[in-house]
């Protein structure tokens, strides 16, 4: 019995250990070029990702290994990412003269959208604990 | 017992079901896939390099390059098929004439469409006919890139070209994949339409357009960008093709135009012919002013090259069709390879643009489609069209080709019959030589009763007498869309 116990204590200490964590995401960005910033911003729901504000936002200099940016103290839950890879340094994602965009653009899961940016049925993710996503900036 | 009503439940069920002659016609002609289906046949792998067989004939001397053509040839997966013939992946074929032999080989154009299609074993990437479904990945117009329509040499590379997205180099020796185009970082992503013109110079024209919005790109002969600037066209109209004059662009809008942003992208359109067709005429040196002419409606896919003549009268050719009907549903019935394909063939016409505004619009009685000339006469006068012919209301696609002398209004014509499926012939200029009737005609067709694909070979100036030379490989490639040549 005394046996049992602790075996059930062994088991239940990382579980207990995963929900007092806070939660931290980490992506890891590959891009084409080694130059520029890797833009990101973090939303914590499909109303906030939709067109609303971030939860927070985050920008980290390109270099040759490309860009690695981290979330931490996150509440668990559902979130989702959009990013760009501002290779010109001017601040913006670029567009072509159609709307298009001509600097590279990431979402989370590397999610692609339908005739427009992935959705947050596409980019969402868990987090609970640390997670880390590599995401390609091409 | 069978009640009353039961009975009569039951004769209504006969009834609907009694076959007139013509709903017998129709449900035969709705099952069974005709011989042309071949033109629209999904090639699984790609074909490598083989020597085509001679059947009779000899190849010229002097005839020495390769024919590389662009067309779909993929359209069906077990999770998802395409609907419409302009909505298939791109094959690239390369037909290699030298020391009097041919090859041929083909290869897909390895792109995102394909690759996350052929993952999922579907087609699923929406398109000029085809609706798509949820699967479908597209975060930017090159995503649903389908490669398909179109190729242009530049130095060692050949770009396969859609309607919709970037070019999509190739290597010309091996027909692998490298990869889209950005011709200028600020311009990535911009349309770089499937039939650029050639100056006498040899820079490169070509457009690409967003409703009334269009990008007007200058190419080097290399490929290299000269310029890309922006133009508003006086109408937002379907247009697949422009011409030029070595002088002037010409943009032909017909009344198809955008009424609605949906997907497919047909069904953006409407067609409406109260509106006529307008034509705007534009400096090639100052984009800032556009001459427009007001013709006929007529629907069109394809224009001949433009010439200007001393007075500044503009001329081009182009098979004029009535309606949309073939864009529409036409295309879509050429993938079921079974049924009536609606609309009537296209007829080749002319069009005049006068200086002082006057225009003019003459249909030849000849069914026409895939116009090429002489390209030593790009921009230039010239009296020469070369083009598929023998299209027929009860039997879709070409069985012939002909050329059109426009100075005596006589047409040259060679009829493979209905055993061949033509595809567009291009003119090869004989070397050395100058007039314009010094040239080859090189042209593929589908033999459906052999199921292969042959290469012809005709005297620009005999076309009646047939070819001098043909081949046949050792498949049947689908029908392609526009070829070009490399000498």
């Amino acid at each position: 019995m005394k046996t049992l116990i602790a075996a059930a204590l062994l088991l239940a200490a990382p579980t207990a250990a995963v929900a007092q964590d806070p939660g931290k995401i980490t992506f890891e960005f590959e891009t084409a070029r080694a130059e520029g910033a890797v833009m990101v911003a973090l939303f914590d729901s499909a109303e906030a990702y939709g067109g609303g504000a971030p939860v927070a936002t985050k920008q980290a200099p390109v270099g040759a290994h490309g860009a690695v940016v981290t979330f931490e103290n996150l509440p668990a839950g559902d979130y989702a990412m959009r990013s760009f890879h501002d290779v010109n340094g001017d601040g913006e994602m670029n567009v072509n003269p159609f709307g298009m965009p001509t600097e590279p653009y990431a979402f989370s899961n590397n999610a692609v959208g339908n005739m427009g940016p992935a959705g947050w049925d596409r980019a969402a993710f868990r987090v609970e604990g640390a997670v880390t996503q590599a995401i390609e900036l091409k | 017992m069978t009640s009353r009503r039961s009975f009569l439940t039951g004769c209504a069920a006969l009834s609907a079901a009694v076959a007139t002659p013509e709903l017998v016609r129709a449900a035969v002609l709705d099952r069974v896939a005709h011989d042309w289906s071949l033109a629209t046949r999904d090639v699984e792998a790609d074909v490598s390099r083989h020597a085509m067989t001679r059947l009779h004939g000899r190849a010229p001397a002097g005839l020495e390059g390769t024919l590389f053509r662009n067309g779909p040839a993929k359209f069906r997966r077990p999770g998802g098929s395409v609907t419409h013939w302009f909505d298939g992946d791109g094959l690239m074929r390369a037909f290699r004439v030298s020391d009097g032999a041919a090859t041929m080989e083909a290869r897909f154009a390895d792109t995102p469409k394909r690759r996350w299609e052929s993952e999922l074993d579907a087609m699923v990437t929406p398109g000029f006919g085809t609706v798509g479904d949820a699967r479908a990945k597209v975060g930017s117009n090159d995503d649903a890139n389908a490669a398909n329509t179109a190729v242009m040499a530049v130095g060692d590379k050949v770009w396969a070209l859609w309607e919709g997205g970037s070019p999509m180099a190739m290597d010309g020796a091996t027909l692998a994949t490298e990869g889209f185009v950005t011709l200028r970082d600020d311009l990535k992503g911009m349309p770089f339409q499937a039939h650029p013109r050639v100056d006498p110079d040899g820079t490169i024209w070509n457009v690409g357009t967003n409703g009334d919005m269009a990008v007007i790109w200058a190419l080097r002969p290399d490929g290299g960008l000269i310029d890309g600037r922006m133009l508003k066209l006086p109408r937002a109209s379907y247009m697949h093709d422009f011409t030029a004059t070595d002088r002037h662009l010409v943009f032909v809008l017909q009344p198809w135009v955008f009424a609605r942003n949906t997907m497919p992208f047909s069904a953006r359109l409407d067609w409406r012919p109260e509106m006529g067709t307008l034509v705007a005429v534009v400096d090639k040196g100052d984009l800032s002013t556009t001459r427009t002419y007001e013709l006929p409606p007529f629907s069109h896919f394809h224009l001949g090259d433009a010439w200007e003549e001393a007075d500044g009268t503009i001329r081009f050719d182009v098979p004029a069709g009535e309606d949309v009907q073939f864009g529409v549903d036409g295309a879509r019935v050429l993938v079921e390879g079974k049924g009536r394909v609606p609309g009537a063939p296209s007829l080749l016409s002319m069009v005049t643009l006068r200086p002082d505004g006057r225009a003019g619009f003459e249909r030849t009685d000849v069914t026409a489609e895939f116009v090429s000339a002489d390209p030593r006469r790009r921009g230039l006068r010239r009296s020469l069209t070369v083009h598929v012919t023998g299209e027929r209301g009860d039997r879709p696609l070409a069985t012939g080709l002909a050329v059109r002398d426009w100075n005596s209004g006589r047409s040259d014509v060679f009829d493979f019959g209905d055993g061949h499926v033509m595809e567009e012939a291009l003119f090869v200029p004989k070397p050395g030589r100058t007039a314009e009737r010094d040239a080859w005609l090189v042209v593929p067709s589908i033999n459906l009763a052999a199921a292969r694909t042959e290469l012809h070979v005709l005297d620009a100036a005999r076309v009646s007498d047939g070819p001098v030379v043909s081949w046949r490989g050792d498949v049947a490639l689908p029908a392609g869309f526009h070829g070009t040549w490399k000498g």
